[in-house]
């Protein structure tokens, strides 16, 4: 069972170091050098720096080095926790970084739980009222707004909630130039700015993992378990949470850390669209100004971040299914005890 | 001359009695999806003779409502709306279409070759599948495409680069079965090299699904096409829907006038047409193609 684990690790190993090298590749693969850009500032490319400046600023910065020594020395830094320095910004990468990830990790967070929430309750509701009215217009809405991107719809939300209706803040995490009576004051300000990204960001999310818990629990309610459960009197409450949605779990955790990678994508555009001032808000702004240390490490730290997901799944996974270990081991198991959502429709497309 | 001529009729009936066929089988979300997605087709085609005004320069006072001439109004330097709607759905489509060619075929490609030759190509591909489905594919893009310039063929590029892993899996699984069949050892015992099998046998025999999943692709370029537009990395020279959101959002005080009535609800209403119909068509397709799906 662990050493099925390890046997994962070298993997995400290897991803991250793609990701790293990738990093690395990127700003020494484009055309010209830094110094053109740095000294371009302001929109226009000139030549501001001298050919002896320049040499200097290439020893200085070690770019005229063999590329395998930058590349160890790169790492180094990032050992250090070290992501290099902005130049629009003129402060620390990872203190920039820092200073905005709390506000992506709280929409990315909440929006992670609300979905998984509202998933597994109205993909339950789903499978015990298959194919009737009430759950054909649940399924037609779940498709679509699983369909449509999160930033579509946090665009339709802002008009309609916030600039229409006035409901929500239009912009921003928390009410600036405001005196708070108390905490909770300050903490219900938080969630009314967070309200609408979090909602655009379940809402897209949502829709997969009612497909998932719908199928999966239409497989499991034909399963022999469950008419035992029946027979032994059990009432249907306790049928349905702890026998049937207890087995629907386990593809759902899977799905969620699969996910995790468009959550964050999500995250960074529905960022955008509500003017929260995330990770995602800050990489548009290195892009618009074309901050490339500051993009690189927003980067890395979201797909270093997306890849531990991932990997905290696949040990939860493990840990939750003893059916994993004994598989692993008799290499073969009679049909009815396979992990189930694994012919989910929405699985492998 | 004739025979040619008798070929493509055969041809041309064969398409038209499948068209049919599929017709039948979709479901009325299906169908209605589908004609959305080809009128949508035909505005991109015929996009020249819809739009009366330049989708580039202005053609009109800034920021006009909708009437009077222009039928989806104006934006901020009185630039046409309808036409660059007209326009901007070649933008996508292209995306869609180029996307979901390249990483269709590369990734059955490469799925193929990762069933049949199996070993070490089986597991390098696989793994590397694995890796490209935890990427968080947007990060990466943004960082792509502001490194290597947002034209409209890196954008595809690198679209293509990172949507090629799901199709891989998919033919993977197929070609596995496939190449268990009689005709395909017999084929190969005769001495049908790789290549050989690859055109003769597996990509015909894998097309229908591949199509199914190309449409899925499309609609996932179109996504993240926009997307990108949307955070300012689109082709500037190329006006699509994302753009011009991006336009739109960006100028400011827009929720406080009522320009968003047209300038953002316009593209935003085509881009969500285009992509829920895309997706709904593809699901339909999927139920079609896989009746052991079917709810």
């Amino acid at each position: 069972m662990i050493s099925e684990t390890l046997k994962r690790i070298p993997e995400y190993l290897l991803a991250i170091l793609i990701i790293i090298t990738l990093n690395f590749a990127l700003p020494r693969m484009m055309p010209g050098d830094p110094f053109l850009q740095i000294s371009g500032a302001g929109g226009e490319v000139g030549d501001a720096y001298t050919a002896e400046q320049r040499e200097y600023f290439m020893a200085y910065y070690g770019l005229d080095r063999p590329a395998g020594e930058q590349f160890i020395t790169y790492l180094g830094e990032l050992s250090r926790g070290d992501l290099g320095f902005s130049y629009y910004y003129k402060e620390s990468v990872s203190n920039m970084i820092l200073r905005r990830l709390p506000w992506t990790l709280l929409l990315v967070s909440a929006a992670t739980a609300i979905s998984l929430g509202a998933g597994m309750a109205l993909g339950s509701f789903a499978a015990w009222r298959r194919g009737r009215r009430s759950e054909r217009l649940t399924y037609l809405m779940m498709v679509v707004f699983g369909e449509i991107p999160a930033f579509l719809v946090g665009l339709f939300l802002l008009v309609l909630l916030a600039a229409g209706l006035g409901l929500f803040p239009l912009a921003g995490a928390m009410s600036h130039y405001t005196q708070f009576d108390s905490y909770g004051a300050q903490l219900a300000d938080i969630m009314h700015h967070a309200a609408l990204p979090v909602l655009t960001l379940s809402l897209a999310r949502t829709g997969s993992l009612f497909l998932l818990v719908r199928n999966s629990l239409g497989t499991i309610l034909t399963r022999d378990y469950m008419r035992t459960a029946r027979a032994k009197g059990l009432n249907e409450r306790r049928i349905r949470w702890r026998h049937a949605m207890r087995n629907a779990l386990l593809p759902l955790i899977t799905r969620t850390a699969m996910q995790m990678g468009a959550m964050v994508g999500g995250a960074v555009l529905v960022e955008n669209v509500f003017n929260y001032p995330g990770l995602g808000q800050l990489m548009y702004d290195a892009v618009f100004v074309r901050d490339y240390p500051l993009l690189q490490g927003i980067f890395l730290v979201l797909a270093i971040t997306v890849l531990a997901a991932n990997l905290l799944a696949d040990l939860l996974y493990k840990r939750l299914d003893p059916r994993i270990a004994a598989e692993v081991k008799k290499q073969s198991t009679g049909p009815g005890i396979k992990p189930v959502g694994t012919g989910g429709r929405n699985e492998d497309l | 001359m004739q025979e040619a001529l008798l070929k493509l009729k055969n041809y041309l009936l064969r398409i038209f009695i499948l068209a049919g066929l599929l017709w039948s089988r979709l479901s009325p979300t299906g169908r209605a999806a589908l004609l959305i997605l080809m009128l949508l087709v035909l505005t991109a085609l015929f996009a020249p003779l819809l739009a009366w005004h330049p989708p580039d320069v202005s053609s009109g006072p800034a920021l006009t409502p909708p009437g009077d001439g222009h039928l989806m109004g104006t934006d901020d330097l009185g630039v046409d709306l309808w036409a660059m709607i007209v326009f901007g759905a070649r933008v996508s489509i292209i995306v869609g279409l180029g996307t979901a060619l390249l990483a269709g075929l590369g990734g059955s490609i490469a799925g193929i070759a990762s069933a049949y030759k199996g070993g070490w190509m089986d597991r390098v591909i696989m793994r590397l599948v694995d890796i490209m489905i935890v990427l968080p594919d947007l990060p990466v893009m943004i960082v792509l495409a502001a490194f290597f310039g947002p034209s409209l063929s890196n954008i595809i590029i690198v679209l293509a680069l990172f949507s090629w892993s799901r199709p891989a899996r998919l033919i993977r699984a197929q070609t596995l079965s496939l190449k268990e069949q009689p005709y395909v050892k017999m084929a190969a015992h005769y001495g049908g090299g790789f290549f050989y099998l690859l055109f003769r046998h597996f990509l015909p025999e894998l097309l229908p699904l591949l199509l199914v999943n190309m449409i899925r692709l499309a609609g996932m370029a179109i996504i993240a096409e926009a997307s990108l537009a949307f955070l300012g990395l689109g082709d500037p020279t190329s006006r699509s829907w994302g753009l011009i959101i991006n336009h739109a959002v960006n100028f400011s005080g827009i929720y406080f006038t009522p320009f968003w009535q047209w300038w953002l609800l316009y593209p935003w209403l085509f881009l969500t047409l285009l992509v829920t119909s895309l997706a709904l068509l593809g699901r339909d397709l999927e139920r079609v193609a896989d009746p052991r799906l079917s709810s």
